[in-house]
């Protein structure tokens, strides 16, 4: 049963990827003033949307681990679990957004990068969770979970400022396409395809996410046998 | 298809592909490291036998 609920999900998250790239390239009308280049945006957009959820999500579980680690600790590894797993998952979708957003901007701008708040922030963002999930890798001992935890904390303080930089400061990356007052939005014919691709995006970014919390939680089961073994020996 | 529309629609299809190559690397990344480690709890279990 399990399984095939497991199966379905993925063909259905497939599907959606499929339409959605369908939509992109197909349905979804050229821009007027940026003509193609704009489809970047179906891609580029949905993914730095997943990034901020799953480090909202990594954020969560580092809270939770702190607040049970002394008193639950079934809780506390299921909530490190989801907080590793967000994190790194939420890496790999900055990671894209980094990469997409120069290609997108070297030809509209004609430029790779500038050091405009909105790009600098989510570069920072970028270094702050690679960081957390270097120590995680390279890091040894009892405390690791617990300063992973309290980076995890520090390091989505940058979401809502990446998020408010191009409206705080002005920036060569341009305003927000939503909720950014007067004159921002898109044009009618563009949102099936934009919201299709945000639907394709966040299914595949849950279906990878979970996948990385069922790894994480076999590491742990199996780190916990691995000492207990040490400790029987 | 124009010199700039088919410049655009290279970018384009290089910002895709570098999503995909990324998302997939990930994936692949991570299904290596489950098997790795199903491997070697079920050497575990054997050896604790």
């Amino acid at each position: 049963m399990k399984k095939a609920a497991i199966g379905l999900y993925i063909i259905f998250t497939i599907a959606l990827m499929v339409w959605g790239y369908y939509q992109a390239i197909y349905v979804a009308p050229t821009d007027a003033m940026q003509g193609e280049l704009f489809r970047i945006i179906f891609y580029h957009v949905p993914s730095a949307s997943v990034a901020f959820v799953f480090f909202a999500i990594s954020l969560a579980g580092s809270i939770c681990y702190l607040a049970f680690r002394r008193n639950r600790a079934g809780w506390a590894q299921i909530s490190d679990a989801w907080a590793l797993a967000g994190a790194e998952v939420g890496v790999v979708f900055c990671t894209v957004v980094l990469l997409t957003g120069p290609l997108w901007g070297r030809r509209a701008w004609g430029i790779w990068w500038t050091w405009d708040a909105r790009l600098t922030t989510t570069l920072v963002l970028w270094l702050i969770y690679v960081s957390y999930l270097l120590l995680r890798r390279f890091a040894a001992g009892p405390q690791v979970q617990t300063l992973a935890a309290v980076l995890g904390i520090f390091g989505a303080l940058d979401v809502p400022i990446v998020y408010m930089s191009n409206r705080w400061w002005r920036t060569q990356h341009p305003a927000p396409v939503f909720g950014g007052g007067e004159g921002s939005g898109m044009d009618p014919s563009m949102l099936p395809a934009f919201f299709w691709n945000m639907g394709a995006w966040f299914a595949w970014g849950i279906l990878i996410l979970v996948l990385r919390y069922h790894v994480e939680r076999q590491h742990q089961q199996f780190a916990a046998q691995e000492a207990q073994d040490a400790l029987e020996a | 298809m124009d010199e700039k529309a088919l410049l655009d629609h290279q970018f384009v299809v290089a910002a895709y592909a570098v999503t995909w190559a990324v998302q997939l690397g990930y994936v692949a990344w991570l299904a290596f490291k489950w098997r790795a480690q199903k491997r070697a709890a079920a050497r575990m279990g054997r050896e604790a036998r």
